[in-house]
């Protein structure tokens, strides 16, 4: 059952990405929603339920993206995973929390993306990437799942408190 | 009252009975000369009540009609709001029949066999620019497809799922497509790059190539017939130590609009190849 309602969330989450992210579009910097769900899904869940979720969100993606299948489903799954694993570190979640994690982990997730999608990429169009497109996206990301993080507390305010490690 | 007065009042009043009654006319006369002046007294206070009653009236009218023609506004606001709604739904289906009435037309009058499709989704993925096409794998498309409009060339099919195809826009630096300057016939390799723009390299350094020369498939690769349009010249560079020039190049296609494509599923050179027979041998 749990199974069946990840799938559905993430099947709308995909849908959502692949027709709305270009109207959410600012400056041609497109937020990553996939890789958003899976993140407040680690943080606010803990790293099964992120991992979980972004296997399932990241395998959707692939099927309607250029690249090979399973790069976004291991990508937003690690993002998920990690999510959880930062949460439990830090022990409490926090708005800036949030920012900071998934500004690091849609950083990272990208640069892994970029680098799989243009492996032979040069320093030039590096440089061009990271500033126009990967530095301003981790920070839309940051800021959107920031804003998810705040409707879930204000809708459910024991969720931003995660058990201890001791509990799993 | 006292009792003389009473007999007065009481005799006065038959007598007024009997002069009504015995001179009927002459009494009404009468009447007329003393009632005169009492009714222009009588008027002032009832013309008075009369216009406040008018205005009570025609407040409480006008206050029923303004109540009926709120409900009214309200009501056609609503209808405006309703149509206008209609007329632009109208007005897009308008727009969206005209442009795939065009490509329809542009399938029906060329010689290569498409299949049209629908754009349903676009970058899914950051760091590719695709859009996703409603036909699959059932409808016939296949890996490494060219993909047009009626202006010209669009993409490449780069995945197939059973109902959904994912096209790769040629403004990506993944697709590359052999093209051509339509005047010169100078060929070389159009891709896109990271910016988002449309670049053609390995141009002969030689090559007369100039700012708005059209650019045109050069059908070497297999995926395009030769001749589709792809766009025009906007920028030559090329420096002492290149080995050969590159141009910008403007896209005819706006690939932001794109709503309805083409899938070139196969097609026929465009080169004539019933070429004229060889000369024959001269005889010995």
């Amino acid at each position: 059952m749990t199974i069946l309602i990840y799938l559905l969330i993430s099947l709308a989450v995909v849908i959502l990405q692949g027709t709305a992210s270009t109207a959410w579009a600012i400056h041609e910097v497109h937020p990553d929603f996939c890789l958003i769900l899976a993140c407040v899904m680690g943080f606010l869940f803990g790293e099964y339920k992120g991992l979980a979720m972004g296997l399932i969100v990241g395998l959707l993606q692939d099927f309607l993206s250029p690249g090979g299948l399973g790069i976004n489903m291991v990508l937003k799954g690690l993002s998920g995973a990690l999510g959880g694993v930062v949460t439990h570190t830090v022990s409490t979640v926090t708005g800036p929390a949030i920012f900071a994690g998934t500004w690091v982990l849609s950083l990272g997730s990208e640069l892994a993306s970029l680098i799989i999608a243009f492996p032979d990429v040069n320093a030039t169009n590096f440089a061009y990437t990271l500033t126009t497109s990967l530095l301003p996206q981790s920070v839309y990301n940051s800021l959107l799942a920031l804003a998810c993080f705040w409707i879930i507390r204000k809708c459910h305010p024991q969720k931003s408190q995660l058990e201890p490690w001791s509990r799993h | 009252m006292s009792t003389g007065l009473r007999s007065i009042l009481s005799v006065l009043f038959l007598l007024f009975m009997g002069l009504l009654f015995l001179l009927p006319r002459q009494s009404q006369d009468v009447l007329t000369w003393f009632g005169n002046p009492l009714s222009s007294v009588l008027e002032i206070p009832l013309t008075f009540v009369a216009s406040v009653q008018q205005k009570v009236e025609e407040t409480l009218d006008h206050y029923i009609t303004l109540q009926h023609a709120a409900e009214e506004n309200q009501l056609l606001t609503q209808e405006i709001a309703r149509l206008q709604g209609e007329i632009n739904h109208l007005k897009e289906q308008a727009i969206i029949s005209e442009e795939f009435e065009q490509l329809a037309t542009y399938q029906r009058l060329t010689p290569m066999k498409t299949v049209a499709a629908r754009i349903i989704g676009r970058n899914v993925s950051n760091w590719y620019r695709a859009v996703v096409i409603d036909k699959g794998q059932h409808d016939g498309i296949a890996q490494e497809m060219g993909v047009i409009t009626e202006a010209g060339v669009v993409g490449r099919v780069i995945r197939v799922n059973p109902r959904t195809a994912v096209v790769l826009l040629l403004t990506d630096p993944n697709v590359a497509v052999t093209g051509m300057i339509q005047k010169s016939r100078d060929e070389g390799i159009i891709q896109g790059t990271p910016q988002g723009t449309i670049q053609m390299k390995y141009l002969p350094p030689l090559s007369p190539v100039e700012v708005g020369d059209q650019v045109v498939t050069s059908g070497l690769a297999g995926d395009f017939p030769r001749g589709l349009h792809i766009g025009q010249i906007q920028t030559i560079t090329k420096a002492d130590t290149d080995l050969f020039q590159a141009a910008e190049i403007t896209p005819i296609v706006d690939f932001a609009k794109l709503e309805g494509i083409l899938v070139i599923t196969s097609f026929q050179e465009s080169i004539p190849v019933d070429l004229p027979d060889p000369l024959p041998p001269p005889a010995s």
